[in-house]
């Protein structure tokens, strides 16, 4: 379907849901395609290529909303659309209202993010890339014995909202993903190290950047040892901390905050960590991939301070808990209230140098379990990592079967130093630019006597 | 109830044999055609207010192709049968068989229900989903003034998926599965907080629910969250842990299972590669993987390759029996046939190997005896989730209600507690097995996506294990 069908399809929902009673109401379309190469061993083992759409739908009637979704975009969804949300409306008894919302002088909102390079993409340019890749890997270092994942693939997003407050909101985008997973071997131990590219041109893909990083994150940790249980000065790399930082992120959320269920409730506006953390969300940075001029609600985005100097400043607001805050939503609603792009502010001194400063202690690479180690509501956790130990100021030999246990609060007052070591890392809704962060204490538990 | 249509395909019989014969043309020796149609229904409680009730229906084709080890998976929910033929023919290109293979006729069609609902879950009303909840929550909210928050949840989903392929195999699924969820939040005057949860999955329609014992379960986590409000941080160190029955089956699923199956095992990426006949746990431990436990929520009767599920004997004493082993998997492990474990979320995932109601069995003992036993160490009585490196065996998880064990008795609760490993040594370790089995619900998310899978076990002492606490 093209875009002017679809939304002659979006207006039919509305139109019929409009006669059946709701008030208010608003459709979604939703596409994507895409394609991937898996190699093994020197040959294409997985080809994949796929396409699907859905049709979402939201009805509000005296104040509450009902949903429902299908796969079937075609005229026999409309009844079912709009009757089961009637149905699950019936149910609905949230004691705060839900909204839609369109801004008259904003109501048609466009933003097309597809490459002008997709064309290069396809099964064989993907296959020989990914060849050209594994066989780069298997021949970096001798300790790698082999790659057991390898991917290159590419996918396209379209979205097309209608309501009936007369908001049009369309956005298009595509993304290429290159990741590989390598394994290696010595005397007899075994490890492995991921690390994923992203981009829209094939192009700009660097083959010896990658496998260099690749090399880094897979053979660095042999030779790797327990440490003794104790508390550590730690430097956590950027992949260490924005992880940590994603996994609590929904205590960001002004529902979470206004529901009671957010480490940050009542502390608006207060000192939540150290003065030197400012975290900045910039939906349309230019070094971001993924760009945000508005959300999925059509609310136009904006920059903002999320911590500035240690305070916690801002919520992540949606339509629905602004309202309840009497506040101007924030621009963050893309299903619940999610960041775009986030820039923590960095400091001066690269890693060598905070290696140097930290003295003795631990640099972090990589926590592991955050889907089941981390308490949200207490802020505790408790997580498998790796990293290095970190000996007379510099960093020293790798250590493994360790944990790292503390609270998340205490981990963000306790923050001593930031690197200037900014790196990219996939994050929330779009990029988190973060450096190093060095933490004064945490506690490790290690089986070493 | 509102159905969109009556035939749930979108495909007939002569249109998937088209689409094979068009498979098989690129010199695939296998060409398989995948449909499924899933009709869902949710309602979300926040302290008892209903703050979210939808229902949808999805639909889509898969569509895979094998030469040898080398695999085309192509899917589209879209209900063009000439764009599933342009894929089909795309597909077909970009495989690299040596040969035209011709397909067999599909046999008759076998369709079954691996267990049939009194009550099916999404034929309810929303509102019945809503009563229920509202037992829980109202017992919750007035059991204590320290739980402050209840939120639960109920999701059900009717699906049904047919598998063809050019062997002939023509089989055609129907499950109905429910899982419910009740979790609380206690809170303290020094606004310390801890949580407990429930969450049940079946596949025995809602008549199980109604059997469920709701309330005495709702209060055992009212019980367990306002206990943890008073606990300290779990200490640091190498110590016995004892782990309770049920979910903390977590560990056999994650320290060992997860590297049996074929995804890594037919790429020699695993730990436990080779390994058949070896002792790779201590000789008290037997470990199966059941697909045919009736009415329980990671059963199914065959898999999404179409083949027979089985009740597969994993350890045997210690000693390793057998691997899961899907279609590709077979391909790659010369000597191993599919065991009927291939599992997919849903269409847009080609099949893998894959757990289904994975558990450790019941050994002799009763489980206040390895407490009794146990001078000094951790008891795990609930555990979360965890993650597991398959090629180093590395794994981790988190201890949800943890007591320390002073001279056999269960004393101080304590909290933040992580468990790790590695799980060809922790198997070795395990020296008590108790005599209380049971079997709980998870979903488990690997390479084909999320799939619901029980976890399960008696009460087990690991006599050494690395608890990652803070003192």
């Amino acid at each position: 379907m093209d875009a002017n069908n679809v939304k002659d399809f979006l207006d039919k929902v509305i139109t019929k849901a409009i006669d059946s009673g709701f008030e208010e109401a608003e459709s979604i379309y939703k596409y994507g395609a895409g394609s991937a190469v898996s190699i093994f061993e020197g040959e294409v083992s997985n080809y994949e290529n796929n396409s699907e759409q859905h049709i979402g739908f939201m009805g509000k009637l005296d104040k509450q909303m009902g949903s429902s979704k299908t796969s079937i975009v075609d005229i026999s969804s409309v009844d079912y659309l709009v009757n089961s949300a009637l149905d699950n409306h019936k149910v609905k008894n949230d004691e705060d209202e839900d909204f839609f919302y369109c801004d008259k002088e904003n109501s048609d909102l466009y933003f097309n993010e597809l490459s002008d390079a997709s064309y290069k993409n396809g099964f064989e340019r993907f296959r020989d890339t990914g060849l050209e890749l594994e066989k780069a890997i298997l021949n970096c270092d001798e300790t790698i014995k082999a790659v057991d994942y390898l991917q290159v693939g590419y996918s396209k997003t379209i979205r097309i909202l209608k309501n009936s407050l007369g908001l049009t909101e369309h956005t298009e985008g595509d993304l290429l993903t290159i990741g590989a997973e390598a394994r290696c071997e010595k005397d007899g131990v075994v490890k492995t190290g991921y690390h994923i590219w992203y981009g829209r041109d094939i192009d700009e893909f660097k083959i010896d950047e990658f496998v260099s990083e690749l090399r880094q994150r897979t053979c660095s940790k042999l030779g790797a040892s327990s440490i003794s249980s104790g508390i550590y000065k730690v430097i956590l790399s950027q992949d260490a901390f924005v992880s940590l930082f994603s996994s609590y992120a929904s205590s960001l959320s002004a529902f979470s905050i206004q529901k009671g269920m957010s480490l940050l409730k009542d502390k608006v506006n207060e000192v939540v960590a150290s003065p030197l953390l400012t975290i900045r969300e910039i939906p349309m940075y230019d070094k971001a991939l993924l760009k945000f001029p508005f959300d999925n609600s059509g609310v136009l985005t904006y920059d903002k301070d999320i911590f500035k100097d240690g305070k916690f400043v801002q919520p992540l607001y949606t339509l629905k808990t602004a309202h309840k805050d009497n506040v101007k939503p924030t621009g963050n609603d893309f299903g619940g209230a999610e960041y775009t792009n986030l820039v923590l502010t960095p400091g001066d001194k690269n890693l060598e140098e905070l290696a140097k400063e930290v003295g003795e202690g631990l640099y972090i690479t990589d926590l592991n379990g955050l889907h089941a180690g981390i308490n949200a509501v207490s802020g505790d956790f408790s997580l498998l990592c790796e990293g290095f130990l970190i000996k007379d100021g510099r960093i020293d030999h790798p250590v493994e079967q360790i944990t790292v246990a503390g609270n998340y609060l205490d981990l963000l007052k306790n923050i001593c130093a930031i690197g200037s070591d900014v790196k990219n890392i996939s994050d929330g809704e779009g990029e988190f630019f973060c450096p190093s962060v060095v933490i004064k204490e945490m506690n490790i538990a290690g089986e070493a006597d | 109830m509102y159905s969109q249509r009556e035939v749930f395909f979108i495909l007939n019989d002569s249109q998937i044999c088209d689409l094979i014969n068009i498979g098989l043309q690129g010199k695939a020796d296998l060409a398989e055609i995948y449909l499924e149609h899933s009709n869902n229904s949710a309602v979300n409680l926040l302290d008892n207010r209903v703050v979210g009730a939808t229902s949808s229906i999805i639909e889509g084709v898969g569509i895979r192709l094998l030469s040898g080890v080398n695999q085309v998976y192509v899917y589209s929910n879209g209900d063009d049968f000439d764009e599933l033929v342009k894929l089909c023919t795309e597909a077909s290109k970009a495989i690299n068989g040596d040969t035209i293979h011709t397909a067999e006729e599909l046999q008759k069609l076998s369709s079954l229900e691996v267990y049939t609902p009194k009550i099916n879950p999404v034929e309810l009303s929303k509102s019945d989903f809503v009563s229920y909840l509202r037992q829980a929550g109202s017992f919750a909210l007035d059991f204590d003034n320290r739980i402050k928050k209840v939120t639960s949840s109920i999701t059900a989903s009717n699906k049904t998926y047919r598998v063809c392929n050019s062997r002939g195999v023509n089989v055609e699924n129907r499950n109905s599965r429910t899982r419910m969820s009740v979790a609380v939040i206690a809170q303290d005057e020094s606004n310390q907080q801890a949580g407990g949860r429930i969450a049940p999955g079946t596949l025995r329609g809602f008549e199980f629910f109604n059997e469920y014992p709701l309330i005495e379960k709702t209060q055992k986590i009212c019980e367990s969250a306002i206990r943890m409000l008073s606990s300290g941080y779990a200490p640091s160190g190498k110590m016995p842990v004892v782990i309770g029955n049920g979910f903390g089956g977590v560990i056999l699923h994650e320290a060992c299972v997860h590297a049996l199956e074929a995804t890594s095992v037919g790429i020699k990426s695993s730990c436990f590669t080779d390994m058949i006949g070896k002792q790779i746990a201590a000789p008290c431990v037997t470990a199966r993987d059941n697909a045919r436990l009736e009415g329980e929520w990671g059963s199914y009767l065959y898999d999404s390759e179409g083949t027979p599920s089985s009740d597969l004997l994993l350890i045997e004493n210690g000693i390793l029996k057998n691997y899961l082993v899907d279609e590709l998997g077979s391909r790659r492990m010369p000597g191993f046939k599919s065991t009927g474990c291939a599992r997919r979320q849903n269409c847009a995932f080609a099949p893998t190997s894959r757990m289904s109601n994975t558990y450790f069995t019941n050994g002799k003992e009763r489980p206040e005896d390895i407490i009794a036993d146990t001078e000094y160490g951790l008891y795990a009585a609930d555990m979360g989730g965890g993650s597991v490196d398959t090629a180093t065996g590395e794994f981790n998880f988190a201890v949800n209600e943890g007591y320390m064990i002073r001279n056999g008795k269960i004393c101080e609760p304590v909290r933040g507690a992580t468990l790790i490993g590695k799980g060809p040594e922790v198997l070795m370790n395990i020296d008590r097995i108790g005599n209380d089995l049971e079997h709980a619900a998870g979903m488990c998310g690997s390479l084909s996506g999320n799939v619901p899978t029980n976890v399960g076990q008696p009460t087990i002492r690991v006599s050494s294990i690395l608890v990652g606490g803070r003192e």
